[in-house]
């Protein structure tokens, strides 16, 4: 039976000059490192090129990936940093409280009626402060890896499960007023 | 704790977990590996850049040493050029070691294999049908 090389295999693959590894990284990752982006930029272009800009460094990088370590987690760091970078430059550029008011569309209230349960709750996750954004973003791509999740964003693992509990308590706040709106 | 165990109790968690990913813009993938893994090999390797260079390098001293100077310089810089290049093949030591440092160089390349080009992929971002 022929099994899938894992993440590991497939770096050191490319590192011994085997282009089809790392695309096949590519392929597994380019569509999560996106929705990372997108969810925390809410811009499809800048997205876009964060998500690019992302597998760029971490191909030019890769000797440095440790041997042993999670490939999502790494990339989804490198990300997570692109974002933060484009973020910052907003700010520095607006002059705004970036993100939370980069979403320039009504809240959720008024975007959830006659909207599918997954719309209603993207919007949902939308409305949340950055912070709990991300966080809940990387829950739903990594699971329970409380550990990953807080390598991704370099913080103490009590402050993420802070940060996504409280995601949770809002969402559920959220998604029980857009209930109360659609009735 | 597997993604099964993790979709176990809170329906929120559930609902989390299970919804879909935002699907990437078009030619995304494309560009990502025409950037990365198939990116085409650059036309001048980094030997040759350096080699034209320098040749530029030397050739913009002896126009600026022929402006400056005038003939009678250049023809005498142009002199002491070749008599220094002709000291140093004319010694058999010097020329011993050119030898046994290209022939070294020579069964390297037999040795390692020769590494081709990656060459570009097949899936360019014209052909996934922009």
């Amino acid at each position: 039976m022929k099994t899938e090389p894992d993440d590991g295999d497939l770096v050191a693959m490319a590192l011994r000059g085997q282009p089809e590894a790392f695309a096949t990284l590519v392929e597994r990752y380019d569509r999560a490192v996106y929705h990372l982006a997108y969810r925390t930029l809410h811009d499809v272009e800048e997205a876009r090129d964060a998500t690019q800009e992302a597998f760029f460094k971490a191909f030019r990088s890769l000797r440095t990936f440790k041997p042993g370590a999670k490939f999502s987690t790494w990339i989804f760091a490198i990300a997570y940093h692109a974002c933060c970078d484009r973020l910052n430059r907003r700010k520095r550029y607006s002059g705004d409280e970036l993100p939370e008011r980069a979403d320039t569309s009504p809240g959720p209230e008024q975007r959830v009626i006659a909207l599918d349960e997954a719309t209603r709750l993207r919007a949902a996750i939308d409305a949340l402060p950055e912070k709990y954004r991300t966080v809940v973003t990387l829950f739903h791509l990594q699971g329970r890896q409380y550990e990953e999740i807080a390598a991704v964003l370099g913080l103490p693992l009590g402050t993420v499960k802070t940060h996504l509990f409280r995601a949770k308590e809002q969402l559920r706040r959220l998604l029980g007023e857009m209930e109360v709106t659609e009735s | 704790m597997n993604m099964d165990e993790a979709r176990g109790a809170d329906p929120l968690e559930r609902a989390l977990l299970d919804l879909p990913l935002e699907e990437p813009p078009e030619g995304l993938r494309a560009s990502i590996l025409l950037a990365t893994a198939y990116r085409p090999a650059p036309p001048f390797s980094a030997l040759e850049l350096a080699l034209v260079g320098s040749l530029g390098a030397v050739a913009l001293w002896l126009i600026v040493l022929l402006v400056l100077g005038g003939g009678s310089l250049f023809v005498h810089t142009l002199a002491a050029m070749g008599s220094a290049l002709s000291r140093t093949f004319s010694n058999m030591a010097i020329l011993a070691w050119v030898a046994a440092g290209g022939a070294t160089a020579v069964w390297l390349t037999l040795f390692t294999g020769f590494q081709p080009a990656m060459r570009v992929s097949h899936r360019s971002e014209r052909s996934a049908g922009r």
